[in-house]
């Protein structure tokens, strides 16, 4: 019985490992940028379907890894370019009517070009298998999925905190226009900070996509658990976004077995209670 | 230094809803009642089936609702569906469970959909621009998995199936039965047309412009005078009964209720509508409403994909045409009257 | 003079803290009817913190506001109009989108509270409000600028509409918060004629940092430092007032 549990804590660690990747980007993009971004959950599908394509052509999992968000990071920064950045200074609501509209897009693009029905993708040979522990028994790819994610978030959390990039990030996140004042081209940290986001997200796309496939519709699913992460971390916060990432991975994965139905409407609870109660997360500072 | 006035103004400007397009109310109002009545009245005519007249007409009222909180009060509500939803559940259980009639069912569907909005509305304008989105998105999935989960009530992922349509009757007399598609349909245009009328009149009161006033400037209207956070519940309330209203009347027409109903995807269905027709003109919800139903109706045949067209225009209307299909429609009237007015002088 | 009446406004010992910080430390403060009243000091003073308290925008920690006698501390700030007071905005704050007539048609609406949630009646039938809002236009001198969008006026304009904006509630009090601010040098003496015309009708409260305005038009002026209050006389006896110009003074060390 124990057994069970322990299942289900390692499962919700690496769901809300996933959990965490997706949000950390909304909330830097949100944090830096104030920018409300409503494509994210579609960038994922975009990353689930790369790993797809990547993997059904060259049969290598490891170059999906890398070149998928990375292809979605460009794709990111050229968009971008060429139409996010003229909507920076308008109201939220604009932002979120433009970015629904990409979302719609991708949809529907990725639609056309793998057909509605969602495709699996299996796991890298590499990774097949279980790891035993007596007479405990955890797949080896979710196991890896732990570690790789921890490896991103240490990655991120030592560019963030002690490159120059992560302080400008840091900087800008207090106010755009101290930023300014340093000299650095602001719009060139919005394009990156905006790509590394997106890219982000599309990372946990492909890291997603051998447990759980690719599926043309899981953008708005996925956006709104992004949210969900974003708003109980605290919008800006990149320890918010880890520590709320997993405690709602860990709640979702027990609750499965409790009561499935209810797991994400407790969530959505949990939401709109922080939202009420501390709208500044409950890691952000007010 | 041009990059940091920019940015110091831009992160001026983010704060509040701002509004999407400015009402021409004043110089059309007349002539848009009688459009309004024209394409009511031509709809059942013009179009293949009075099934599609009649979705036409329940999405319309459903974004003239919409319209209110978004166009007049610069209020960006994922909550909609909410209302949408439980309109279509409790009218159908109504007539289910208890033989509720037609018009009790529909009055049914009203208070619920006020009394939720009236309880949405008391907890989301507690907050102000994203987390007040964020708020009514929260709610929106609440209700939609509440609504999963209570299965026996309203049949989960199948949906509440055999809804019936009474027919208009008093004490026990049957006057006209509804069964027909046409004759439904002119139940549906009645009422479209009388909340139309009323959504009218409301909007060009001192209530109406007060809404106005919040959308364009929050802090100056309480300094005013304004109670911001009654108008806001009172505009929620309304907005939600009439949306309730137009869930009871699909699920009648449907004769089914799906969960789709009370789903995000509603709430973003009726935005866009909304946002494509016009923001801020009613007359615009119509437009928007009956393109976007038309569309999908000719093409979900022949290009499934076509809802890759909304996104796009999703983005058009934000980049260039701020007054959505109303906005280009009458600057299209305003350059062909000054046209002709040339041709005269000349 | 009428000091010996009750006065129109009455703070006392108000305190608005944050923290261990007092942004305004106990201050008494009494307006009289009839008379404008200018509240200055150095930044940091804690006039814009006062002005905050007497506007509703923030509720003070301590102490109590008194309008005509009756204590208003803990109404809101949409409440506080209907009891006779009105305000003008530091930053322009207006209705950049709606005309200029209905900007000031809104202005006087407002007053009604409870009325302004009036659905059914249309606009043109409240006559009141729209001869209330002709009537400050003519006085604001922008009638030929009636139907155009208040965010086309020019900057002094805009200036000028937003003062016109807090009289249309016929205030018994104006609290006019540096109504100069941010505006041209030519436009400036519009607006200390049209504030000087107002004093004839209107009991106000003016916060201004223009001290040629400041000293030509006060009937009596308080001056603020650190959260308290320094001094307060007629503009002569602050002029020669050595503590004022140690506390301005430091604020230029």
């Amino acid at each position: 019985m124990l057994n069970v549990y322990l299942f289900q804590v390692l499962n919700g660690l690496g769901l809300g490992m996933i959990y965490f990747l997706i949000s950390v980007g909304l909330t830097l993009i949100f944090g830096l940028l104030n920018f409300v971004n409503f494509a994210h959950g579609a960038f994922f599908l975009l990353g689930s379907y790369l790993c797809y394509t990547l993997v059904t052509l060259t049969g290598n999992f490891w170059l999906a890894l890398i070149a998928g968000p990375l292809v979605i990071a460009m794709l990111a920064w050229a968009l971008e370019r060429s139409l996010i950045q003229r909507i920076y200074h308008l109201p939220h609501t604009f932002q979120i009517l433009v970015t629904l509209g990409i979302a719609l897009i991708i949809q529907e693009l990725s639609i056309m070009i793998w057909g509605p029905v969602g495709k699996s993708v299996p796991t890298p040979e590499l990774l097949q298998g279980v790891v035993r522990f007596g007479n405990f028994a955890y797949p080896i790819y979710r196991l890896f999925l732990i570690a790789f994610s921890a490896g991103v978030a240490i990655l991120l959390w030592l560019l963030l905190e002690r490159t120059r990039f992560g302080a400008l990030v840091r900087a800008g996140s207090e106010s755009t226009e101290m930023v300014s004042l340093l000299g650095s081209n602001i719009f060139r940290l919005f394009s990156i900070t905006f790509a590394l986001g997106v890219g982000l997200a599309g990372l946990a796309g492909v890291l997603s996509a051998p447990l759980r496939g690719a599926h043309p519709f899981i953008g708005p699913e996925v956006l709104g658990l992004a949210f969900v992460v974003v708003v109980i971390g605290g919008m800006g916060s990149f320890s918010g976004a880890l520590v709320a990432g997993l405690l709602v991975g860990v709640v979702q994965s027990l609750m499965t077995t409790l009561w499935p139905q209810g797991a994400s409407l407790m969530i959505y609870a949990a939401m709109a209670v922080v939202i009420l109660l501390r709208p500044y997360g409950l890691f952000g500072r007010a | 230094m041009d990059t940091k006035t920019a940015a110091v103004a831009s992160s001026a400007k983010r704060n509040g809803a701002a509004p999407l397009a400015r009402p021409g109310r004043a110089r059309w109002a007349p002539g848009t009642t009688l459009a309004m009545f024209g394409v009511v009245i031509l709809l059942p005519v013009v179009l293949p089936s009075a099934t599609l007249a009649t979705e036409i007409l329940i999405f319309a009222m459903a974004a003239l609702a919409c319209n209110l909180l978004l166009g007049y009060t610069g209020l960006l509500s994922f909550g909609q569906a909410i209302f949408f939803g439980a309109g279509a559940y409790c009218s159908a259980l109504g007539m289910l469970h208890w033989q509720l009639g037609l018009f009790s069912a529909l009055l049914l569907a009203l208070s619920v959909g006020a009394v939720l909005a009236l309880l949405v509305g008391l907890l989301c304008i507690r907050r102000k621009g994203i987390y007040f989105v964020m708020l009514t998105l929260a709610l929106t999935q609440m209700a939609y998995f509440l609504a999963y989960t209570l299965s026996d009530w309203t049949g989960g992922d199948n949906g509440l199936l055999g809804v019936p349509r009474p027919p208009i009757a008093l004490g026990g007399t049957t006057f006209v039965s509804l069964a027909s598609p046409l004759a439904f349909y002119g139940l549906v245009a009645v009422l479209f047309a009388v909340i139309y009328i009323m959504a009218r009149r409301i909007t060009s009161s001192p209530f109406g412009s007060t809404l106005l006033a919040i959308r364009e400037n929050e802090a100056r209207a309480a300094a005013l005078g304004y109670d911001i956070r009654l108008f806001k519940i009172m505009v929620f309330v309304l907005s939600g009964a009439i949306t309730a209203l137009a869930g009871a009347l699909y699920a009648m027409l449907l004769n089914f209720a799906p969960l789709s109903n009370i789903e995000l995807l509603m709430s973003e269905q009726i935005l866009i509508m909304t946002i494509i027709g016009g923001t801020g003109s009613l007359f615009g919800s119509l437009l928007g409403a009956g393109s976007i139903v038309l569309l999908g109706d000719i093409l979900s045949a022949i290009w499934p994909r076509w809802m890759l067209l909304l996104g796009v225009a999703l983005i058009a209307v934000v980049i260039f045409m701020r007054g959505g299909l109303w906005g280009g429609l009458t600057s299209l009237l305003q350059r062909a009257r000054r046209a002709a007015s040339h041709d005269k002088e000349a | 003079m009428t000091n010996s009446h009750a006065p129109l406004l009455e703070t006392r010992q108000l305190e608005l803290a944050y923290g261990a910080f007092k942004a305004v430390g106990g201050v008494d403060l009494r307006i009289h009817s009839g008379t404008i009243h200018t509240v200055i000091g150095p930044n940091g003073a804690g006039k814009t913190s006062l002005f905050h308290c007497l506007t509703g925008e923030r509720r003070p920690t301590n102490g109590r506001i008194l309008l005509d006698g009756r204590d208003i501390t803990r109404q809101p700030a949409h409440g506080r109009v209907g009891l006779g007071m009105a305000r003008s905005f530091q930053i322009t704050s207006l209705f950049q989108e709606l005309s200029v007539h209905e900007n000031l048609r809104l202005a006087a609406q407002g007053v009604d509270g409870w009325k302004a949630l009036n659905f059914w009646q249309r606009l043109d039938t409240r006559k009141r409000h729209i001869d209330t809002a002709d009537e400050v236009l003519e006085r604001l001198n922008l009638t030929e600028r009636a139907g155009i969008p208040a965010g086309e006026l020019s900057h002094g304009q805009q200036r000028i509409l937003e003062v016109g904006m807090a009289i249309c509630a016929r205030p018994k009090l104006l609290l006019l918060d540096e109504p100069t601010s941010g505006m041209g040098i030519d436009d400036i003496p519009t607006m200390t004629r049209l504030i000087g015309e107002l004093g004839k009708d209107h009991s106000i409260l003016l916060i201004e940092h223009n001290m040629s305005i400041v000293m030509s038009i006060s009937d009596t002026i308080t001056v603020m430092n650190r959260g308290q209050v320094l001094v307060e006389g007629t503009p002569d006896s602050v002029r020669n007032d050595q503590r004022v110009r140690e506390a301005y003074l430091g604020e230029a060390a």
